[in-house]
């Protein structure tokens, strides 16, 4: 992968998704992960983990690339 | 300051708090008290001193020693004042010719055995018994003084902060009672009887070898000299004293800094500090002289890259060589390529300007602080469910408790003070559960036992507190009044039905949590239905990957069971460092400006660039941990880090000292060369707590002045250096005085507006929110409704950790803190508390141990999947089975070598109670302890040259 940030933020999207997974279908917890991801998360942060979705993005679970194509 | 006593004077008897209220003549003046009260406090009220030795307004009335007689009109005999209690009407003399001769003789009895040696005894000037022989009148002894006698009896000197002569003990049983009455130690005890009876700690015992924890409270207490500060032995008596806040723990004790000069004496606990009511443990009471040891570095020096040697400098060369390099990062890789870590060992003003240089002077908000990997689960967690980031209670509303529950904590090692007031409140007969997996002190200590330990496997919190929440809802031991009045309905119905799921059974959790179910069932239903229920919660809550889950989890029950909105019950987080309370209140987080007002909100943004002149960023900034991995990805390169020790304290240690290297600017400022400040290019000497003016905040939301008590040893206060900084990176900052940034604080932060510097004198302290709605302050938050309205119940579920034990990792690492020392020890180990605890262990069960023949002192591998480190062994059956503990209060055990980037999913706050390793025996340090020590050596090498030149040109100078 290359990127240190790059694996921390694939972990941590994913994870967010897992412990929000309660709130419904993917969409419903993506809604949610997009909410805390943009509350939360840096600027780059954002643009590297949108990035990596726009490049296949295979390591991150359904709602998290549903949430991230939110941003 | 408001007083309702004089904080200074000894009224001999605890205060009674009655409202029925009695009168009674004293020495012919009418005197009105609570029922209840002495006649000696009743007395001492009116100001009507009577004489006294046993004594003491901490301590229940004892009776031995009779100096405090009186006579009462209609009443035989003398009788001892402390232990009579008022009465409607009584008429009461306290000085009368036959009082007189009784006081006398009693007092000539005394001084038979004690030595006549007050011009060189210590405590001349400051000794009760001197006082009294004064009081009484006493001229001559006529038993002489050729009797039997004490006075040859050996002194105990073990203690490294105060000694025991028991040669001037007049055995009043003060240190004893304060022991078990203050402390709740029960270490002291009156061995022998008669002629013979004599103070003894622990059986029979040095004062090092029994199980004092040295907080003070005896030397407190003495009369005499008996139990004295061996600095005072030392230095003689203070001359004046300033009352100023503790840099330990989150408990914030207030102290009275004893002093001579600019000297401090020594630190007494402040009788009227609101946090600690004038009790204290061994950090605050005696670990003071890490501010002045040898390693204090005040002189700014700067190098442009690590292995080469530090050069002392100016401040203003250290300044723009710091900002020069800041402002060079930027132009080449971005306005985001740089940040800074605020500290909670700071005070609120400084952290407040550090985040605002970064905010405003970087023109980023990648500004962060160390309850990243504390506390900060428990901002996300409390603000979610009850809509403010902070602690419900009071602590002395444990007083009100009838059932406490102690969480992934350890009060009487790592929060004493606080311990002692629970201990206090449990000795009185409230319930307790403590929830760990590790058998802590509190659940069996004297007069001391929990009603449940659960103990719990590491991981598995939420999947336990959804089983209370479970056992709770389906038995039908909800308040549902409180539920309907002051929570939000359609969130607690969804989580109604979530934790009715049979998956949160405590039969179907036992798998997971090693709890078994009827324990859970029995700790549920008595948490549920005691009446006043309090949970106290530490870092075994936050530091996990679910710990913003956990902290919500606990918010549920408190919500479920109406324990929220009064005294005696309530959410109430521990916090482990004395300000991390405000370092997050003053918008150290990335995401959030000062009280908790989030970067993206316009209209908040939009005052605070009104009052600052600038343009704020709306969009957050990095964490720590993001802050680390950018930095090994190049795209962040500069780093401002004021009084945290990253190095040591963050978890995966090669991953920190990786990112510090790759780092092209790094500016430590700290009273000593830390293990950050080895990585570092610029080093801004810092300042003590005893050098500084400002305000902590506490775990309860207090307030308190931090009052300068000596200069400032590199000859600037902390404040001060960031606005130098600020003001060479072209953002000015002008404040002449730390109350100015108070004003600005309280003028940009909703929950402080009526906080100021003289409110702070006249009320002592402020629990915020202080303002219009709450110009006190607020001691018990949520009484009539929530920030947020109504509470949120959120939905809770467990996630199991990545972090498993395995056959490569089969056991389970968590860490923790000890009574001695504090927190990486930067400060604690520079004192004398090092003989308590001079090297961190790894605890184990005696059944790991056995199974890798493991015996008490053998040095151990732990090794975990981010590194490996050698500490020795302690076999202990405080441990469950395959979990290990340690601590990590010295760098080169390198506990954090072995701790993982695992980190909550709300917040990044590292999973450092979560390790899987193995342990074996080895007979070598790690690669890493190698590497570390020859760290060590060139960079205490390169410091060593920059001061013997620095030396070297200061005397040239003067030639």
């Amino acid at each position: 992968m290359g990127s240190h940030q790059l694996a921390s933020l694939i972990r941590m999207a994913n994870q967010i998704a897992e412990n929000n997974r309660h709130v419904g279908d993917d969409a419903a917890v993506a809604h949610v992960v997009s909410g805390h991801l943009s509350r939360f998360w840096a600027r780059s942060m954002k643009q590297q983990i949108q990035a990596y979705l726009e490049a296949g993005g295979e390591e991150l679970n359904p709602a998290a690339r549903v949430a991230i194509a939110q941003l | 300051m408001l007083q309702h006593f004089d904080p200074n004077k000894d009224y001999g008897t605890p205060a009674r708090l009655s409202e029925n209220l009695i009168t009674l003549q004293i020495d012919g003046v009418a005197v009105t008290v609570p029922e209840g009260t002495s006649v000696l406090r009743a007395a001492a009220e009116a100001d009507i001193n009577i004489p006294k030795l046993c004594a003491s307004d901490n301590l229940e009335a004892f009776g031995s020693c009779r100096i405090c007689a009186v006579e009462i009109e209609g009443r035989r005999g003398t009788p001892a004042s402390c232990t009579t209690p008022v009465e409607a009407g009584m008429q009461v003399n306290t000085q009368t010719d036959k009082l007189a001769r009784l006081r006398r003789n009693i007092m000539e009895l005394y001084i038979s055995d004690h030595p006549l040696d007050c011009l060189t005894c210590p405590s001349n000037g400051d000794c009760e018994l001197q006082d009294m022989a004064g009081a009484v009148g006493l001229r001559e002894v006529r038993y002489g003084f050729k009797g039997d006698n004490h006075l040859d009896a050996q002194k105990d000197e073990s203690n490294p902060y105060f000694t025991f002569d028991p040669s001037k003990c007049i055995v009043c049983s003060r240190c004893v009672r304060a022991c078990e009455e203050v402390q709740g130690t029960f270490a002291l005890t009156i061995s022998g009887r008669g002629f013979d009876s004599t103070v003894s700690p622990g059986q029979d015992q040095p004062f090092l070898d029994s199980e004092c924890v040295s907080c003070g409270a005896c030397v407190q207490s003495c009369p005499t000299s008996t139990l004295m500060e061996k600095s005072v032995i030392d230095a003689g008596q203070p001359e004046h004293s300033v009352v100023t806040t503790c840099a330990y723990c989150g408990v914030g004790c207030s102290f009275k800094a004893d002093m001579k000069g600019s000297e401090v004496i020594r630190m007494v606990p402040y009788k009227d500090g609101q946090a600690n009511h004038g009790h204290s443990c061994v950090k605050g009471r005696f670990a003071f002289g890490y501010a002045t040891h040898e390693d204090r570095i005040t002189q700014p020096m700067i190098r442009d890259s690590i292995d080469q040697p530090w050069q002392e400098v100016s401040w203003d060369e250290a300044i723009s060589f710091a900002a020069e390099r800041m402002r060079a990062i930027q132009a080449e890789h971005g306005r985001e390529s740089i940040g800074g870590i605020t500290s909670s060992r700071c005070t609120n003003e400084e952290t407040y300007l550090v985040q605002k240089l970064i905010r405003a002077a970087f023109g980023n908000n990648n500004t962060d602080t160390c309850a990243r990997v504390c506390h900060s689960p428990t901002g996300y967690g409390l603000k979610t469910t009850l809509g403010e980031s902070a602690g419900t209670q009071t602590f002395d509303s444990v007083m009100h408790a009838d059932l406490v529950m102690v969480i992934g904590a350890n009060p009487t090692d790592a929060h004493p003070v606080f311990g002692s007031l629970l201990k206090r409140r449990l000795r009185e007969g409230a319930k307790l559960i403590v929830v760990d997996p590790r058998r802590i002190d509190l659940v069996k200590s004297p007069h001391v036992e929990t009603q449940h330990h659960l103990k719990l496997r590491p991981g598995s919190n939420v999947a336990f507190v959804n089983a209370m929440a479970h056992v709770i809802v389906t038995e039908g031991l909800e308040d549902s009044a409180f539920i309907a009045e002051r929570c939000e309905e359609q969130a607690y119905q969804a989580w109604r039905t979530f934790i009715s799921e049979p998956q949160h059974a405590p039969e179907q959790t036992e798998a997971i949590t090693g709890i078994p179910a009827d324990e859970l069932r029995s700790a549920a239903r008595l948490y549920a239905q005691a009446g006043n229920a309090a949970i106290y919660y530490g870092l075994g809550v936050t530091e996990h990957s679910q710990g913003s889950s956990m902290v919500m989890g606990i918010a549920n029950l408190a919500l479920a069971t109406g324990n929220i909105g009064r005294e005696g019950v309530g959410v109430n987080p521990l916090r482990g460092q004395n300000n991390v309370q405000g370092s997050c209140d003053m918008g150290s987080f990335p995401h959030e400006l000062p009280g908790y007002q989030h970067v993206a909100d316009d209209a908040v943004r939009s005052r605070f660039e009104a009052r600052w002149n600038v343009e704020l960023d709306n969009e957050p900034g990095l964490r720590i941990p993001n802050m680390f991995d950018a930095a090994l990805d190049g795209t962040f390169r500069g780093l401002y880090c004021q009084g945290e020790d990253i190095a040591q304290s963050d978890p995966n240690t090669s991953h920190v000292e990786a990112a510090l290297k790759a780092l092209d600017c790094l500016i430590v400022q700290d009273i000593f060369l830390n293990e950050t400040a080895k990585f570092a290019h610029v080093f801004l000497p810092g300042s003590s707590f005893l050098e500084k003016d400002g305000t902590f905040t506490n775990a309860e939301r207090r307030i308190n002045r931090v009052r300068k008590v000596m200069p400032p040893l590199a000859g600037k206060a902390d404040w001060e250096v960031t606005m130098l900084l600020s003001n060479a990176l072209g953002y000015p900052m002008d404040y002449q005085d730390p109350s100015e940034i108070m004003d600005e604080i309280a003028a940009l932060t909703p929950t402080f507006t009526g906080v100021s510097y003289d409110r702070l004198e006249e009320l002592g302290s402020i629990q915020w929110p202080c303002n219009e709605s709450a110009p006190d302050g607020t001691p018990t938050m949520h009484l009539e409704s929530f920030p947020i309205g109504k509470a949120h119940f959120a939905i809770t579920e467990y996630v199991a950790t990545e972090e498993r034990s395995s056959r490569r990792f089969p056991l389970l690492l968590t860490t923790g803190r000890i009574l001695s020392q504090y927190n990486v020890g930067a400060q604690t180990r520079r004192t004398d508390n090092q003989v308590w605890h001079d090297e961190d262990v790894l605890e184990l069960h005696p059944h790991d141990a056995e199974e890798r023949g493991v015996n008490e002192g053998d040095w151990l591998g732990v090794a975990s999947r981010a590194g490996e480190t050698v500490m020795r062994a302690r076999i202990s059956d405080r441990m469950q089975p395959g979990v290990v503990y340690t601590t990590f209060h010295h760098p080169g055990s390198g506990a954090n070598v072995v701790t993982t980037d695992n980190s909550d999913w709300a917040t990044n706050c590292p999973e450092y109670k979560v390790t899987a390793v193995q342990v074996v025996k080895v007979n070598q340090p790690s690669e890493w302890q190698e590497r570390y020590r020859n760290f060590d050596e060139q960079q205490q090498a390169l410091l060593a040259k920059a001061r013997a030149e620095g030396r070297g040109r200061k005397s040239r100078s003067r030639v």
